[in-house]
């Protein structure tokens, strides 16, 4: 395979379109024909087309520096990774049971603690989780689903296999960069959707539509429930996506300071013809920040009693709070279990293989093999707080195996991972870049799943960094039909 | 349209309007300190007061008084009542409705406010301080004009609208204050300089023009007052913003407070029509005029934007 003259090198690791002969795989053969033909300058003014088309779109992302927020340009690369249709079959089978499982799993947490009893998943680690939260014990929200909007992130090892790395089941971003990046791919490329079966991502907002009015009080149900999407504000790095979220979905864009929850425990937003009744709340703020009266109160960003009304049934919150307990790290290496207990059923996904810490046989190991591993706190997000071991110092290694001594309850370990790559534009030519990809899948009274899902790339070479903050970009991801 | 945009919509029609008028005032006081000799005693502190900032005002020190005024006014960005600030307000407020407002405004208030960064600076040499300014107020109205041009009439406009008008009747009362106060001090200037002061006040206003077209050729002070105060046609006459604040009002929900406090200023100011403008009560007046739009502000508060305040 080549790509405008240079052979392309897919090198040790697995490429998602060109496989270890060097030709492109059945799905991807396509979309490396149109590519293999475009020489390096016919690639730069495409990609000139792409990076135009998101400025006139005011695409952009938040990007905090020296106390200044800026708004800057989305990276999207011009080539689309793509997948065929029937692996994703499989893994989107695997998401629908997975969060299926977890939502039970949450349910029963909060109420019956059947699991803990079983002594499936112990309990002091449930008990032992900041992201348990007491005011949410003895309550059920409608239809059981606490994570409304999961944004469970994949990647592909080193053999071609999709592990599950992280669930995110409190406020996953992304879908909206999804959505856009499809827009401008095919803005941009359109003969190659014309010859090619594609699977369409943009019904995303009538879905999430449909499901967060699936989940209103069931009192609101009979006329058009009031949705609102709840944002800290214009300095979230997702202030973007809120926006677009709500603009798509026809829905009020609010802060903390637009709702108030009155003496009848109803939730209701300011507006110029007075106080309006609100039924669903897509909050896309933390658990603890979004009601001082039951969590932080130093939150300036939430609306105080927003629990007791959301607990008393008269208005509804995706994702329910709580539900971040099952995103613990600790609890990630339980859910192969999760599923077997609640759907009686085989993972489809496997997880990555995870070493609890907590354990004194993995701690053990892992202590012996810090170099080699990955270590994760067990409640951070956003990369805070890991160590990768192959790249860090020695004084590094030094610091978690202390870390590790002294509260091994808070920490994972991994294997790192031969993250796959697809040709990437990189100063003029297709390089392999390392990525990931995040699917999003919406539970109310329904389930379902994105087709792909937004692919983030690491744009440097050799990096394994997908976030946008960090110099990462993304690709349109294609879910293709083969056969046609 | 939720309380809080409403609010923030209003106030980048403030922001905006103050903007202009700011570039408006500093320009055309520069241009009258030309024409004035210093043994009048008009000095640019005089500048301050029309903004009714004399007390925040930090004093010359080091530097000139020109050059301390026009920082503080026009190029400081920690000075509450910049230039400099208004256009960054008017962008911040603009931010956070951008959903609300044409894509276009947006770049264009962007590029303003990046304009001011860089260029107000300059405006303390007198040499760049009148194109600077030029530029400044084009691009306001340029703001302006796409909002007028592309935005509907709903409730986001006429709140905009609202805005703009509260704070160009502030202002045109301000420059009222200020023009009528120096014959105050001394009522021998008023033969010596006052078509001078009076063809300022109305330059201030870019009222001129309008003024010799619809009223009279010649500058008298008592004329420039009411033309300034009562005209219905010109709009930046006092009676005219607040006209026109009567018409957002109108289109808005359940806003009888601020229309009635609107109509008590109509109401007062068609009163008398003869006697009352003389330039000895024009200070007292202004006063009264600035105390009620405070109260329009008020009730436009606690009317559309904390009506659960008192709760």
């Amino acid at each position: 395979m080549t790509f405008n003259g240079q052979d392309y090198e897919s090198g040790a690791f697995f490429d998602e379109l060109i496989g270890r002969d060097g030709r492109a795989r059945p799905h991807a053969e396509a979309l490396a024909r149109y590519f293999a033909e475009m020489v390096p300058a016919d690639l730069a003014q495409r990609q000139a087309a792409v990076d135009r088309t998101i400025a006139d779109m005011g695409i952009s992302f938040t990007v905090y520096s020296e106390g200044d927020n800026i708004d800057r340009a989305w990276p999207l690369d011009l080539i689309p990774r793509a997948m065929p249709g029937d692996e994703w079959d499989r893994i989107e089978a695997g998401l629908v049971q997975r969060v299926r499982a977890l939502n039970l799993f949450i349910d029963d947490l909060y109420n019956d603690r059947r699991i803990l009893a079983d002594k499936v998943v112990p309990a002091e680690i449930i008990d032992s989780s900041r992201n348990y939260l007491a005011p949410c014990r003895g309550f059920s929200p409608r239809h059981g689903v606490w994570a409304h909007v999961t944004g469970t992130d994949l990647v592909r090892g080193g053999d071609g296999t999709v592990y599950v790395l992280e669930d995110n089941l409190r406020v996953p971003s992304g879908v909206s960069y999804m959505l856009e990046n499809r827009t401008v791919i095919k803005r941009v490329f359109p003969s190659l959707f014309r010859n090619l079966r594609i699977r369409p991502v943009g019904e995303y907002p009538t879905r999430l539509a449909e499901m967060l009015a699936s989940i209103a009080p069931e009192q609101a149900a009979d006329g058009a429930p009031e949705i609102v999407v709840l944002t800290p504000g214009i300095y979230n790095s997702a202030y973007f996506e809120h926006s677009f979220l709500a603009r798509t979905m026809g829905a009020e864009l609010v802060e903390g300071g637009d709702l108030f929850v009155d003496d009848d425990d109803c939730v209701y937003m300011r507006t110029i013809e007075g106080p309006c009744r609100v039924d669903v709340i897509y909050r896309r703020i933390d658990d603890t920040f979004m009601d001082p009266e039951a969590f932080r109160k130093d939150s300036m960003l939430g609306v105080p009693g927003l629990t007791r009304a959301w607990r008393a049934g008269n208005v509804a919150l995706a994702n329910a709070p709580g539900s971040g307990v099952a995103d613990d790290k600790v609890v990630y290496s339980y859910v192969p279990d999760i599923i077997r207990y609640y759907l009686d059923q085989d993972p489809i996904i496997p997880n990555v293989p995870t070493w609890r810490c907590s354990d004194p046989q993995h701690l053990e190991h892992v202590l012996s093999r810090l170099p080699e591993l990955v270590v994760k706190p067990a409640n951070e997000s956003g990369g805070y707080g890991m160590l990768i071991g192959p790249q860090a110092t020695k004084a590094e290694h030094a610091r978690f195996h202390d870390l590790l001594n002294a509260d091994p309850r808070n920490y994972i370990a991994q294997p790192t991972l031969d993250l796959s790559t697809a040709p990437t534009l990189s100063s003029g030519r297709l390089e392999p870049r390392h990525l990931d990809l995040r699917p999003f899948i919406l539970q109310g009274a329904d389930l379902s799943v994105t087709a792909g899902g937004l692919t983030r790339v690491a744009m440097r070479k050799g990096s394994l960094v997908v976030n946008s903050s960090q110099g990462g970009g993304s690709k349109d991801t294609w879910i293709v039909e083969e056969n046609r | 349209m939720l309380s809080r945009a409403a609010e923030r919509v209003y106030w980048t029609g403030r922001y905006l309007e103050r903007a202009e008028n700011t570039a408006r005032i500093v320009q055309q006081y520069s241009q009258l300190l030309l024409d004035l000799p210093d043994e009048v005693g008009v000095g640019w502190d005089e500048l301050v007061t029309i903004f009714g900032a004399a007390s925040e005002f930090p004093g010359a020190g080091e530097v000139s008084e020109e050059v301390a005024v026009l920082r503080f006014l026009v190029s400081d960005p920690n000075s509450g009542c910049s230039l400099v600030r208004s256009i960054r307000m008017a962008r911040d407020n603009m931010r956070n409705t951008r959903d609300l407002l044409p894509q276009e405004s947006w770049e264009s208030v962007n590029e303003l406010d990046q304009f001011a960064r860089r260029a107000l600076v300059s405006t303390v040499d007198d040499e760049d301080r009148f194109e600077v300014l030029s530029e400044c107020i084009a691009r306001c109205l340029q703001v302006d004009g796409i909002l007028v041009g592309t935005m509907s009439h709903g409730a986001p406009y006429q709140f905009l609208r609202l805005g703009q008008s509260l704070e160009r009747a502030d202002m045109t009362s301000r420059v009222l204050d200020v023009a009528t106060a120096y014959v105050r001090r001394d009522p021998d200037l008023i033969d010596r300089f006052g078509s001078v002061l009076g063809t300022n006040a109305l330059k201030s206003v870019s009222g001129f023009q309008m003024y010799r077209q619809y009223c009279q050729p010649q500058i008298e002070g008592e004329r420039v007052v009411e033309f300034l105060v009562r005209d219905t046609l010109f709009p930046r006459a006092i009676a005219s913003c607040v006209n026109r604040a009567r018409f957002a009002c109108s289109r808005l929900p359940g806003g009888e407070a601020p229309l009635d406090c609107l109509d008590r200023i109509v109401e007062h100011l068609g009163q008398d029509p003869e006697d009352d403008l003389t330039a000895a009560d024009v200070s007292a007046i202004m006063d009264r005029i600035q105390q009620w739009l405070g109260q329009v502000h008020e009730a436009v508060v606690h009317t559309w934007f904390t009506p659960d305040a008192d709760q």
